[in-house]
Order: C-alpha cells, then structure tokens, then sequence
C-alpha cells in the first residue's frame, strides 16, 4: 500500500518515500521534532524551518515546526508548541496541526516575488519555488504554511508529495486500509468479540431490521434476503424489508423495472399504521402501470386500515445534486474564504444567493408534507427518485427524524444514518469525492442532511440526545479515511473492497467486517470518553420522562395508545376563521398602502397548511411528532459549523456554549444528587453508619462535559469558552489578506485563479 | 367557566402574543363583564366606553372574525365567541398610532376601519353601517380614547392608581448610583448648579463633574453647548478612572466658533484620568451630517481646537433615517413573511446594519475605556437620541451591575430618563399627529441592541427576553408613567405607577434562569451581520406561527427545579445518617462528621 514496499508498488511515486532535508544551523539544533505516526504510516516527505501562520495579515506571528507529509496526513509540528495551546476536543489520531490528506480539497502553492501560484493535483510539476502553501480543506479550513527560511527544494517536495498523495489512484489506497490491518493484528489480544462493542445496530443482517418491525410495529412487513450477495440490486443491502403480501419471486421479477433494481423497499412505519417506503424511478415507462398494480396495492395492503398509498417524486421538487454542490461552494466561499469586512457589507443578501437555506428550507419542508400524509393523513408515503440513493435519503431521514423521537438520540440517530444512507447506499465515496476523480459527482448531501437536522434541534434544544458539537464532529470524520461508514458507494461495493482487504491482510474468513475495518460509530476511536461528553446534551428530555402539559404529567411510551395522541383531532374549530369574499372591503383609501398586508386575506389553506397550524397551536411535545417552524426568518445559518474557524466571528467568553456551560454544570449536579441518594439508599439498607462519598465508578459514568462547579471555583464561564468552542480558530484560518502585496491581491480573486488554473470548485 | 384567562399564558405560548400586559391581571380579582362575556381586568378608574357587536376583525393570519367590541379608556377588547378557544384581542390603546376609515361603504353596507399600531402590527375592523345614525361609530369612540393628548383628556397612567408593594420610582436614586460608582472623589464632584434646570431644562438636577470646574464656569460652558447640555459623567472605570461622558454638540456654527471654558472643560475631564494623555470625542454623527449642522449654528470639535483630543465619528443616521428603516421592516415581516428573499429583503430594510452601526460604536467606546484606559466624550446633535443609545450600550458592556434587572432598571432611568431622551415627542403618546417628524424608534433601537447582546452572551444577564418585550409593551401602552414624558423636569410631581413597581413584584417572571455574575468582565460582543439577528421574539410574535421563544429557560427552570427537590432529599437522608451515626459512635468508624460538600448553587 501507498509505496511502503518498493518491491510491490501499488501507487507509484515519483519521490523519494522518505526525504529530509534538515538544514543544519549553527545554533543547537532544536528539540527533537517527530510526527505521531499511526500503525502503518510513514512519512512520506518532510521540510523544516516552516512557519505555520496564525493570522491573515502577512506578519511575523506565527508558529516555526517541520511540514510532514505522511501517507495519511499533512503533519505541523511546532519546534516550540506554546503550552497554552490546550485544545478542548482532542483527536486521538491526529495532532492539532494535521489534516488528513483525504480532508484536502485544494493544495495551492505560490510564489509571492515571482507573483505565481499554481493550484496543485496529481503528478504535476511545478516550475517555481513556493514560498507559500495554502491547504483548503473540506472541513472548512484555510491552512497556510510559509516557506521563506526553508530550503526551497525541500518545500517544493512537500507541497508535491501533499498533492501528489491527496490523490489517491484507488479506493484501497486510502490509509485506512493500511491502517486498519495493522490494527486488526496488533490489537488482536484485547478484542472482545462482540461488533467492537457497538450499540448502533448496522442493519447489515435480518435480526435488526427484525428489530426495527417489532420496534415500530410493523407487522404487516417482513425481512426479505433476495438480495442476499447482492443477487438483484447491486446498491440495494442484502436484507430489505417489504409488505408481507408479496412473495419473493414477485420481487425478482418486478425488480428488473427499476433504475438499479431498486424496488419498493420499507424504512418505517407510523403506529397507525402507515409506512414511510423508497424506491427508484421505473427504468421502463411502460411499464409503470404494471408496477403500480404490482406494489401500491400490496402496500396499500399492509396498511391496517388499506389507506392510499402517495408517490412523492423528489425529483421533481426539490434541488439536484448539482445545484446542491454549487450552493455549498458558495456558501462556503462567503463564509471562510472571502475577506471578513468584504462580505460583511451585504452578507444577508450574499447568504441568500448562495440558495444554500432555501435549499434546507426545501427538504425541511417536503419532509414536513411527507409527515403530514403519514402523520395527519394517515397515508402510506412512497418516496421516489431516479436512483433512490440520493435526495430520497436526506427525506427519508428526515421524515423520520422529526416522527419518531428514537432517532433523536444518539444510538437513534446513529441507526438512522446507517439505515437511510450508509446500508441504502448513498454514494459516500462519489459524493465525498474522496480520489478526486470525478467532481461532477461531488455533492455535500450528508452535509444538508446535517443541517436540517441542525435547523431542527436549534428550534427544539430539548429534543435530542446529542449535541450540535456532534453533529460537526460527524461531519468532520467524513473526511478521515478510517472508518468503513463514509468510504463506500454501496453496502456490495464496500463487502467486496472489504473481502480483498481481508484477504490481502490475512484476516480470517468469518470475522467480522465491524471488527476489521469498524465504522465511525464507535466514537472511542476518535476521542477519550471524557472528550465524548461534548456529545451529550444537558437539556435532552428523555425516554420516560416525565413532562408537564396542560396541567397533565405524561409519560411518554412508545406505545400505539401514547403515540396516536400527535394524529391531531378534527379541526373543526378552525373552519370558523375561513370566511372568503370579503375582498370587496379592499377598497382604495389613504391608508391602502400602509395596510396592504392585510388585505390579501388569508387564502385557502391546503390540509397540509392545516394540520400545521394545528400543530403549531398547541406545545410541543419534545418525545412526539416534532415539525419545525419553516418561515424563512426562523431558518439560521448553523455557525458553528460555517464559522467555527472564522476568528474575526469568533465570541469571547460568549456564545451558546455559555448557556450550554451552565446546563451541563446543572445536569452534573442533579447527577451527583441522584448518585448521593443511591448511596445513601444503599447505607440505609446495609445499615451501615458510614457517610457516603463521591468516589468509585461513579466519577467516570458522569455524562456533562463541565462539571458541577466546587465553591472555591468562579461561576463565571470559564475563559476557554468562544462561540466557536470545541473547535480553535486560532490558525486554522488563515485566509491571504487583501492589502499588502499586489499579488495577494491577485490571489484574493477566486475569478483570477480560474482563468489560469482548472479550479473545478471555485465558484463563480 | 373562565372563557378568557386573565391571566396570560407563559411567554411565548400562542394565546400571549395577543394580550401583551395583560398580565397585570394577576394583581387585581378580575371584574366579569356580562355582555362581553368577559373577565376585565378591574383597573383603578377604568371605564367602559363602549360596546359593539356583530363587528369583524379581519384577522391576517386566521381571516375574518366576527365578534364584539369593548373600548374602555384604556383598552380595546375584541372577543370572538364562535371559536374554540375563544379568540381574544385586546389592545392598550396607546399603541394606537392611527385610525382611519377605510373608503366608503362597501355593496354590503359595512363601514371598515384599519388601526396602525406602533408594535408592529396593523388590525382592521369592519361593521354593519349603523342605521340609527345618532348613535357613535365605537372608532369615533376609539379615536377619542386613543388620542386623549388631542382631545384634551387624561392619558390613562394618570388615572391608573394600582399600589404595588415596592414603589418603582425608588428604584433610582442619582446621588446612590453616583456612590455605587465611587463619585464624588478627588477629580469628579456632584454639583447642584441644575437643581432648578437653570442650566439645562433637559438634564437632570444632579450631575457629576470635573472638581476643578467650578458652577460658574459649567453655565459659560452650558452656553457654548446645544441646549446647554454640558459634559457629564455617565460612568467611570473602576480602577483606571477612564470615564464615560456625555454631551451635545458644540456651537460651533460656519466660522468654527471656540469656547475657551469648553476647551478647558474637556481638558479637566481628560486630567482627571491620570492614564491617558488623550481624550476620544465620539461624534454618534457621521461626518457629512455633523458639518452640515455646522450651518444650523452647531457642528464638531475641531482637533485645533482641542488639543489632546481626538475626534472619531461613528456614522450612526438620524431619527428620521430609523423610522423609515422599521417603518420597512414592518412591511417586510408584517402580516407575513413572503417565503422568497426573506435575507435580501431584511437587508433593504437597514434596520440590522443601524443596530450594528450603534453596537460598534458603542464597542468602540467600551474597548477604548477597557483596554485603551482612555476617557470618552461621547455626543450626537442635541445629546438625547445617538448619545444615550451608545452611553448606555457601553456602560452595558463595561459594567456587570447593569445586566441585572436593578441595574437595568437604573441604567434606563439614569441616561434615558433622566438625561432626557424625549420619550413623549418621540412616541407621540396619545397624540393623533402620527405623521409628526419628531416620532422616531430610538428606544426600541437601544433594546433591540441589548437583546443582540444577551444573544450573544445568554448567561450574562439577569433579566430575559421577556423582560425586554415587557418594557417596549409599557413603551406605548401608557398604563405606568416611565416612559411618558420627555424629561426630568417634566416629570418632576407627576402622579403615576412606575413600571418597574410592576416589573420587581414579580421578578420571577423577568429572571433569566441561566445568569452567571460574570462580575468584572467586560462583554465583548462582535458586532457583525454574522451575528446579528432579527429579534424575531419581539418583530413577529404576532405569527400564531411563533413558537415559545426560550424553551432553553424553560428547561433550564424544570432542571432547577428539579435539583431543589433532589438536593432536599438528600439533606433529609444525610441528616437521618448522621442521626444514626451519632447514636452510634461508639464504633467510630472513619469520620463520621465528615458532611457533604453541597453542591454549588448558582443561579
């Protein structure tokens, strides 16, 4: 792999493996600067005296380290790492200088004397030597290295072999095949042979979606393995779930009419009975009323009370992959790559053309429709996109996110993403354009998913089990290449690339995938227990708990009784306020244009416009049907995730962590509280005189990041906190400033660089 | 059974965004008016004035309502009983800034009125055209009631007696607060010089100066300064002496006129701050704007002049530019939001890029007092608009005691009340002249900016949204006597209810669950679009849409709550343990006084 051995190279280097060009200085050469290396990595390439920038201006502040290029990340290591640089979210496998390669998206090198630059791909050359590095990495980070005392060949090699292994030929390059061999063998002793431990089901076999029927109470549904090795669909999991009415050899020969052999197959169903089904478009045309008398009647028939079945071609209404990827460029340009005060000028405007809000705004608000047929309607709902591996995805999640609270927590919501995307077969690895090959098929679908969802929980705090810290956490992962979840295309793409791999590892046959190549899940992978509490969140109104509501303490369980209570009643109180025909009141008057507004009189409400309201009116239930308020000054730009990095957007001592701080610290105490009174309970048996203190497993089980706070400790928010906390911006943007050197200048304009280089993602 | 609860609902729930204040309800046993069918609230000399049925509202957001009509001299009720829950309107009518009859009778013989109100929304109404043609139009009544101002009668906080158990007007006392901030001391001094608004009618009777100016001297500046507002003390640093002061702005007029007492003046306030060697003038102004006052007589410091001194303008716009700016955002977020361009047309409002011209500059002034240890003079024109916007902004930022429900309290009576913003010719409360140039949003702008910042810093004050919504409802409701007048002076031996007698008997209702005392520390906000949002809590809960504004309070309150209990619980067990452990300590088993360490409550 990735030229370890020379005698069998897989991607052929035109460097050297491993160059170093220390130069010597009469001082004592400073401490020893070496990169953390993971099981199987190398370094390909390294150049010292480099001076990591801090801020955008062009001055001196800066950290000096070595630039390592290894086959898995892009290493800083500061010859002087100030200690005060104490991150609050510390990755276990990367540094806080490191990007992984996988995490580039564009490798930019330059020139300032000679006024070049040249945007960096695949076994290129370069004609000049750079005295700068600019790293954009798709996690929204701006990184820029300066070379002025390095040796100038040396930086050239580095910034080549960055571009150069950012680039990978094939899938199996990427270093998490490396990496999770070399795991696989050297952890074999302490493997507890249980899928790693993982409490997310992975829907990889009939037993969780058989969970999932009797979870949900579907009944009239069954656990289908026709596509067993993948015999029928090649996107499709091996087990799909479908009416019960419909024999397997039914399904075979009907599959041949859909885009893929993608048939009708079930996610969830209501507790009234109506299920929530995705299919691909009929390839045929012709054959579609075949179809429709094939799959509509036999879902129509597992619904208790035979209610319609609707298609919803998302197709059709809603935004394609394309515009999707352009409105995230967009969007993303204005928030980390144009200058701070430029954009500030028409920012709103500016947010608003990249269509990148209208688009959540979009999905939301389909996913809503889609609730109100299942929900208000009482109707089986049938998602349909050409390939069904798409748009069908973020809908289908969604519908499901905002109907059943289990997937508002974390193991919920973790299931879902393995259901709807990973197992259905979104295209991670095309979407994520992780070789770089093809970007017409890059598109940030996940990312949208993940902030509609975001859009969700930021009108409902209380809600979810997880935090927004999380979610950004999650999106940043899809750019480490170590976790089987976002590599893939499909669930048979990743069991045959996975089978290779076991083979060429020597791992036994039989073993489990889960275990050899485990998926972002598990979360002890990438942080320490303690670092995992950001994921929890203070204000999570749990299962069984309790909640006032109208004078009633409810329980909620998810039970058909409990449940039916969000299929809302007759509306008929709200019919009284549908009196049309009063337009001939609008009569011109001195007062017509202030009160314009209200003259166009309310307009038909369509049922779905209905049953919002209804549901709006009254309080909402957080372990219930949730839908989320879709006026456009209700939807807001996720700042966490787009201006995390950003220093000039950056809150001292402020923003919602503050709130989140004082939550936690409570939630702890009411913790401690509990933990006390179990204590104390026990004593009381045991009779026992002895006082109870805090000590035992209690201290590691505490689930709030901060702490309850002792009396000596100040109440104020520590000093740490920013609005962009986990995450530092401090160097890790580090965009060129427009004043200064007319060539910076030059390279400020994104327009400029295209008309000299292929900058396929650059927005116009 | 009760078919309007008098008392409203928590903020927030749907049935509150349309009865603000009447909350007050809970004060008083509500009075069951038979023919309305309706509880009112039994105010101190409230009347009915008049009763319609039979009259549609034309709601904009459920359609026309058919119901009745109540208008007593304070408020109009409009009940519709064929709903479920009954819908319900009521109205102080001070927020009434227009009524008009909305053309002739329609085919169907109805007479249509529209109201403009000053909170953001617009109501109309429409009835049967009365046969009996002596009997009043209930807008005839209306018009009457809504403009007492211009029909010679009372404005209702007149008439309004309710006693609370705390006297709001207490709340600030201006030598306590000068004390609070350490004045008198060696460089600053109370003066009298205005006691009888000699000096300046506009200020209040106690200012704080510069020791070593004396009150003959403050008059000669006085006369050098539009309407004689002289620089004033507003707040000082704690530790570095770096002051705040306010002004308006010098007489300098086209041949750039000097005052050798004002020169001197601001000398003084630059001396007493042994920090710095410089003086900001912070004109509010922007520059185009402060010359051309030049011509009206009046204009800036010119650096010659004042040596030491630097001048900075902060490009805030005028009254007039304001009310044009809420005046679009009005028609942009009223009835409805259209569901295309919702960003672009915010942003051709102005109305977030003015908030954060007066947060910046109120920045401005807070980071060169922290961090520049550098005193500030801050004015605009007349020293009453721009000026208290930024003075209060700042000592906001600066000084912790503000961000508690008190210190706001104080903070509001000291640079708006007293310092004259001109509430009552801004407002024009009770006054049918809704076209007069002089009403302008400036205090909504103020509150607007301090909800800006507990957004971006949700633990650091002691009061909430609700808290804020509350003070601009009084704004126009003209039920307490805070917000009505324009000066100290004028209020001076006015019989009326404070608004925070009402406020601070019920502090619960106003407390920010979450407040942290972050004691010295000084707010940093930052001040861009990035940030800065529509305070959609205040500009569009007339939405039924609108969903509870803090459910994080909320839950915050639950979880408090919850605690309380856990906490006494086991109070009660560790007592019963140490009981038994005392009987028993013959056995003597580790420390058996060791107690447990409760856990810190802060809130």
């Amino acid at each position: 792999m990735f030229s370890v051995k020379p005698t069998k190279p897989t991607f052929r280097s035109y460097l050297p493996p491993v160059q170093t060009d220390v130069k010597k200085t009469i001082e004592s050469p400073p401490k020893k600067v070496e990169p953390k290396l993971l099981q199987g990595e190398i370094v390909v390439n390294e150049v010292n005296f480099v001076r990591k920038c801090l801020s955008a201006d062009s001055s001196q502040e800066g950290l000096w380290g070595k630039l390592i290029c290894t086959n898995f990340k892009v290493s800083f290591i500061p010859t002087d790492p100030p200690s005060e640089q104490k991150s609050h979210l510390s990755h276990l496998l990367l540094g806080l200088h490191d990007i992984p390669l996988t995490c580039l998206e564009q490798v930019v090198t330059v020139n300032d004397t000679k006024g070049k630059k040249k945007v960096l791909g695949s076994n290129q050359k370069l004609k000049f030597n750079p005295t700068e590095l600019i790293l954009y990495c798709k996690d929204l980070r701006i990184i820029r290295f300066c070379f002025v005392e390095a040796g100038p060949e040396s930086a050239k090699k580095v910034c080549l072999a960055i571009a150069h292994y950012s680039h990978p030929a094939d899938l199996p390059l990427l270093f998490g095949f490396e990496y999770q061999g070399r795991r696989y063998h050297d952890s074999k002793g302490q493997r507890v042979n249980d899928r790693g431990g993982l409490r997310t089901p992975i829907f990889d076999r009939p037993s969780d979606w058989d969970r999932e029927i009797k979870r949900t109470g579907a009944s009239e549904w069954r656990v289908c393995s026709i596509n067993e090795n993948y015999a029928i669909s090649p996107s499709l999991p091996e087990h799909i779930v479908v009416p019960v009415s419909l024999a397997d050899q039914d399904l075979k020969q009907n599959s041949i009419y859909f885009m893929n052999q993608r048939i009708p197959v079930w996610c969830w169903n209501h507790p009234n009975g109506s299920a929530l089904v995705r299919m691909a478009s009929i390839a045929d045309p012709l054959q579609q009323r075949r179809i429709d008398q094939r799959f509509i009647p036999a879902i129509t028939k597992s619904h208790p009370q035979r209610s319609e079945v609707i298609r919803s071609d998302l197709d059709k209404c809603l935004p394609n992959i394309q515009d999707l990827q352009s409105a995230f460029i967009k969007i993303r340009h204005i928030c980390v790559i144009d200058s701070f005060e430029e954009s500030e000028e028409r920012w709103l405007s500016s947010i608003e053309n990249t269509r990148w809000l209208e688009y959540v705004r979009a999905f939301l608000k389909h996913s809503a429709e889609m609730v109100y047929l299942l929900d208000g309607k009482n109707t089986s709902v049938i998602l349909q996109e050409e390939e069904d591996r798409d748009l069908n995805c973020v809908v289908s999640s969604l519908v499901q996110l905002m109907l059943d609270p289990h997937y508002r927590s974390l193991v919920g919501f973790q299931s879902l993403v393995q259901k709807e995307w990973v197992m259905a077969g979104h295209r991670f690895l095309d979407r994520c354009n992780h070789l770089k090959k093809n970007d017409k098929d890059e598109s940030p679908l996940f990312m949208l998913f993940l902030d509609c969802v975001w859009q969700v929980m930021n009108q409902y705090p209380a809600a979810f089990e997880f935090t927004e810290t999380y979610l950004t956490v999650l999106s940043d992962s899809m750019w480490i290449p170590l976790f089987s979840t976002f590599l893939f295309n499909s669930p048979k793409q990743r069991a045959q690339y996975l089978m290779d791999f076991a083979k060429n590892k020597a791992i036994p046959q039989g073993e489990d995938q889960l275990v050899y190549f485990p998926p972002v899940w598990d979360w002890s992978q990438q942080y320490s227990t303690a670092d995992q509490t950001l994921f929890n969140n203070p204000m999570f109104v749990g299962k069984g708990a309790a909640c006032v509501q109208n004078g009633e303490v409810k329980t909620f369980r998810r039970t058909k009784k409990t449940y039916s209570a969000t299929v809302r009643g007759t509306h008929a109180s709200l019919r009284n306020g549908q009196k049309g025909g009063e337009d001939s009141l609008a009569r011109r008057g001195s007062l017509l244009s202030e009160l314009k507004p209200d003259f166009s009189l309310v307009k038909d409400e369509s049922p779905s416009e209905r049953f919002f309201r209804d549901w709006f009116s009254r309080p909402a239930d957080q372990q219930s049907l949730l839908i989320p308020l879709l006026i456009p000054s209700h939807l807001a730009l996720w700042k966490l995730y787009f201006l995390r990095w950003v220093p000039e957007a950056c809150i001292f001592k402020g923003g919602p962590i503050t709130a989140y701080h004082k939550l936690s610290q409570l939630v702890d105490e009411i913790e401690i509280l509990q933990s006390h009174l179990r204590q104390y309970k026990g004593t009381r048996e045991s009779g026992s005189t002895q006082l109870p203190g805090l000590s035992g497993p209690f201290s590691s089980q505490r689930r709030m990041y901060f702490k309850a706070s002792s009396l000596q400790d100040p109440p104020s928010p520590p000093d740490f906190l920013t609005s962009s906390f986990p995450f530092t911006p401090s160097g890790n943007l580090c965009r060129r400033s427009t004043y200064g050197t007319p060539i910076s200048k030059f390279l400020n304009g994104a327009r400029i660089w295209l008309s000299t280089e292929t900058l396929d993602n650059d927005p116009l | 059974s009760t078919v309007w609860a008098p008392s409203a609902p928590p903020p927030g729930s749907p049935a509150s965004t349309h009865c603000p204040g009447s909350r007050l309800a809970c004060i008083k046993e509500p009075l069951y008016h038979p023919t309305m069918q309706i509880f009112l609230i039994q105010l101190i000399n409230l009347f009915v004035c008049f009763i319609a049925q039979d009259v549609t509202y034309f709601c904009p957001f459920i359609g026309a309502l058919s119901g009745t009509v109540l208008v007593t001299n304070y408020r109009l009720f409009f009940r519709c009983m064929d709903r479920e829950p009954a819908f319900v309107l009521d109205l102080p009518l001070g927020v009434v800034s227009r009524v008009e009859k909305i053309g002739g009778a329609s085919n169907r013989g109805d007479v249509s009125y529209g109201l403009v109100c000053k909170d953001m929304r617009n109501l109309r109404f429409a009835h049967k055209q009365m046969e009996d043609t002596l009997r009043k139009s209930i807008f005839e009544v209306l018009v009457k009631f809504a403009f007492p101002v211009s029909n010679g009668l009372q404005i209702y906080a007149f008439e309004y007696g309710q006693v609370f158990p705390e006297n709001g007007w207490k709340v600030y006392d201006a030598l306590s607060e000068y004390k609070r901030q350490g004045i008198p001391n060696e460089s600053w001094r109370i003066t009298k010089v205005n006691d009888h608004y000699e000096v300046c009618d506009t200020y209040p009777s106690t200012l704080a100066v510069p020791v070593n100016i004396p009150d003959e001297e403050l008059k000669r500046v006085a006369a050098f300064r539009a309407k004689g507002r002289i620089p004033v003390l507003s707040w000082i640093h704690p530790e570095s002496q770096a002051t705040v002061t306010r002004c308006s702005q010098p007489m300098v007029g086209v041949n750039g006129k000097r005052s050798k007492e004002d020169e001197k003046y601001l000398q003084a306030i630059m001396d007493a701050n042994a920090q710095s060697h410089k003086l900001f003038i912070f004109d509010a102004r922007p520059s185009v704007n402060a010359a051309a006052n030049k011509m009206k007589g009046g204009g800036y410091e010119s650096e010659d002049a004042y040596q030491n001194a630097e001048l900075v303008f902060l490009d805030i716009h005028n009254i007039h530019v304001m009310r044009e700016s809420l005046r679009k955002l009005k028609d942009v977020v009223y009835p409805n939001i259209e569901d295309s361009h919702w960003l672009s047309n915010l942003e051709s409002t102005h109305w977030l890029e003015h908030i954060k011209l007066i947060l910046a500059g109120a920045l401005r002034i807070a980071d060169k007092v922290e961090s520049g240890k550098t005193s500030v003079v801050v004015h605009c024109s007349d020293g009453w608009d721009r000026t208290g916007q930024l003075t209060s902004l700042a000592m906001l930022m600066l000084d912790g005691y503000y961000r508690t429900i008190r210190g706001f309290e104080v903070l509001l009576e000291k640079e708006w009340l007293s310092f004259g913003h001109r509430f009552q010719l801004r407002l024009g409360h009770g006054d049918k002249n809704h076209t007069d140039a002089d009403r302008s949003p400036v205090f909504i702008q103020f509150i607007d900016c301090v909800w800006q910042l507990t957004r971006q810093f949700p633990a650091a004050f002691e009061f909430n949204e609700y808290f804020l919504v509350t003070i601009l409802d009084h704004l126009y409701s003209c039920l307490f006597g805070t917000f009505l007048c324009n000066s100290e002076q004028q209020r001076f031996n006015v019989r009326t209810v404070s608004l925070w007698s009402y406020v601070n008997s019920q502090l619960e209702e106003f407390t920010n669950p979450m407040y942290v005392n972050y004691s010295n520390h000084v707010l940093f906000p930052v001040v861009s679009l990035r940030h800065l949002e529509l305070w959609v809590g205040y500009y569009i809960r007339w939405n039924p849409r609108m969903r509870p504004q803090e459910p994080v309070h909320q839950r915050h309150k639950e979880l408090l709550a919850k605690r309380a209990e856990l906490q006494k619980r086991v109070d009660e067990l560790q007592r019963e343990v140490t009981n038994r452990s005392a009987s028993s300590s013959s056995e003597r088993t580790g420390s058996p006084t060791r107690s447990i360490t409760p856990v810190q409550t802060f809130v």
